[in-house]
């Protein structure tokens, strides 16, 4: 039992933080509380400071299921806590705001997952689920609260070349600050949404999908996107030319156009260059700019 | 009495994200809002979008949880940078946060942790709070935090703390009169002489809330409404500092609105009743 009596600023913190922070709540506080802490009479020192490590787990334990609600939902209360406070444990927050205790969520049950040792295809199927379930809502949240394009530049239509325009195949696009693809392995997008109306919601089943998640107007926006134009839309937002894109994605540039269009349409790009000639743009020569507010 | 300097701004209430909606579309009838700091520092969603959009018709303050003034890690100056320009962009009417620590070692509990009140404490919050302030270019407000614990090593009070605190740092005080009750029941002081201690030229703001009582000791929940012995100490709070703007905190059980408008008004029934005791004291000693 250490004696703390003495003890400077620094190792009293130390010191109180692992308390409230051990990961063995077994223990209702270390032996040496009474060193540091002072009795009520109404509580031993033990018992004043397990008020503050309860606080703590169950502060972060309702942010973290605030954070991943449908996940929540589809474990249970008890198995998610179970889940949550192993994520705790491992990762502590390091940051200043609630809003990435969760980050690492998604990660933490991939990494710790408990059939990791096997084969791929022998890992059980309701792990994948979980994490896929973890890593959507992590990404719906960081679209929400992330940069938009609500108060910046958005690319339009009439912003793109024509389509007979030889400048289409030389042509970048810059994502929305807000653009996230991503891959699951169950399509946990619908399971989150029919929760979060508060419907029933039945358990996805097994099928690839890639999903498109940006946001318009405040609001989350997801889309599913076929094979192709998942290949296409990954490969213009590593930065490819649309002539570039099409041949990783495995089409001719012709049809890509009306992919683009119809996600500049939706904002899924603030610009696009080399800027196109006036003269040949969609707004035929009118006081255009590559970029433009939103009305 | 104008402390520090700074505006009463009258009867306010924190800005919660299921009052977005309400509070844009009606402009319910309050002075003004206070929000706390660390949900928007980041944030370019709908969050911002609506606190600037409250910032337009409302006056606001930056209420922060994770300053951490009395931690013994090094000052987070891209934290302080980020507060500074939000304030900034909100032209918020002054910047608080708590006397406390909220984590060492990198980590943050997220928790407003106590200060051991020992004159080594006392010194090294004071030397932060000074950094802040010349940092963030505005008086720093300090709430007195909720506790559950007493310290073995402290040899002054927690008024005498924050007195000498807000003195040597030359800062704002935030009085939670909630706080003041609850930790006066946890930790067995006279909340009276608490009230009694403190520097009323520097009392910037009260703060309003309800708590449960878990038995063995009060937590501060902020999920009910205040109770009489804190409206109590709310009224000697304003006997003795005069007119300060006041903050009704709910943020657990969130009732719709109208409701914390109500209790808003029991503040305001307050304040009037001190004033006319006030006009009389002084019309029968003048």
């Amino acid at each position: 039992m250490a004696d703390l009596s003495g003890a400077s600023l620094a190792e009293l913190q130390r010191w109180f933080q692992a308390a409230i922070m051990s990961p063995d709540r077994s223990a209702a506080a270390p032996a040496d509380a009474s060193t540091v802490i002072t009795a009520s009479t109404r509580q031993y020192p033990a018992e004043r400071l397990a008020v503050y490590r309860r606080g703590y787990r169950l502060r972060l334990l309702e942010c973290l299921r605030a954070s991943f609600p449908a996940l929540c939902h589809l474990l249970g209360r008890d198995l998610f806590d179970a889940f949550a406070d192993d994520y705790l444990d491992a990762c502590p927050s390091r940051s200043y705001t609630l809003f990435r205790v969760g980050e690492r969520f998604a990660e933490h049950l991939e990494r710790t997952r408990p059939d990791r040792d096997q084969p791929r295809a022998e890992r059980e199927a309701w792990v994948d689920l979980m994490v896929d379930l973890a890593r959507f809502e992590r990404v719906f949240a960081e679209v929400y609260h992330g940069q938009g394009t609500e108060t910046g530049a958005v690319l339009s239509t009439a912003d793109l070349p024509v389509d007979t325009d030889p400048a289409w195949p030389k042509l970048t696009l810059r994502p929305a600050p807000c653009l996230r693809l991503v891959t699951t392995r169950y399509p946990v997008h619908g399971y989150a949404a029919a929760i979060a109306r508060g419907a029933t919601a039945e358990l996805p089943r097994a099928q690839m999908a890639v999903l498109a998640v940006h946001r318009h107007a405040y609001t989350v926006v997801i889309t599913e996107l076929t094979p192709p134009a998942d290949r296409l839309l990954a490969a213009l937002l590593s930065g490819e030319t649309v002539a570039a894109a099409a041949t990783t994605a495995g089409i001719s540039p012709a049809p890509a156009q009306p992919w683009i269009r119809g996600w500049v349409e939706a904002g899924l790009f603030t610009a696009c260059a080399p800027r196109p000639d006036p003269k040949t743009s969609a707004r035929n020569g009118s006081l255009s700019q590559p970029c433009r507010a939103p009305a | 009495m104008k402390q520090l300097g700074l505006p009463a701004l009258g009867f306010g209430v924190g800005l919660r994200a299921p009052h977005y909606g309400y509070v844009l579309d009606q402009q319910p009838a309050v002075d003004w809002f206070e929000v706390i700091s660390e949900n928007y520092l980041d944030s370019g969603g709908y969050p911002r979008y609506a606190l600037d959009r409250v910032a337009e018709r409302y006056p606001v303050v930056l209420h922060g949880v994770s300053l951490s003034i009395g931690s013994t890690d090094p000052l987070d100056f891209d934290y302080l940078h980020q507060l500074r320009r939000l304030a900034d962009a909100v032209g918020a009417a002054w910047v608080s946060d708590h006397v406390c620590w909220t984590g060492v070692a990198g980590c943050n509990t997220h928790d407003l942790l106590p200060i051991p009140l020992t004159e080594a404490a006392l010194v090294h919050v004071a030397h932060r709070v000074r950094i802040v302030q010349d940092f963030l270019e505005r008086p720093l407000v300090l709430e007195n935090p909720t506790t559950y614990v007493g310290f073995t090593a402290s040899v002054m009070s927690e008024c005498e703390f924050l007195a000498r605190l807000a003195t040597d740092a030359d800062c704002g005080l935030l009085l939670d009169v909630n706080n003041v009750y609850v930790s006066a029941v946890n930790n067995e002081f006279d909340p009276d002489a608490y009230l009694d201690g403190l520097p009323y030229e520097r009392v910037v703001q009260i703060h309003l809330a309800g708590h449960t009582d878990a038995g063995t000791h009060l937590v501060d929940t902020h999920d009910r409404p205040v109770i009489p012995a804190v409206w109590e100490l709310y009224a000697k709070a304003l006997r003795l500092a005069g007119p300060v703007s006041t903050l009704l905190e709910w943020d657990d059980q969130l009732p719709a609105f109208p409701r914390l408008q109500a209790e808003l008004a029991l503040a305001r029934q307050h304040a009037h009743q001190v004033a006319r005791e006030s006009a009389v004291v002084g019309a029968h000693s003048g």
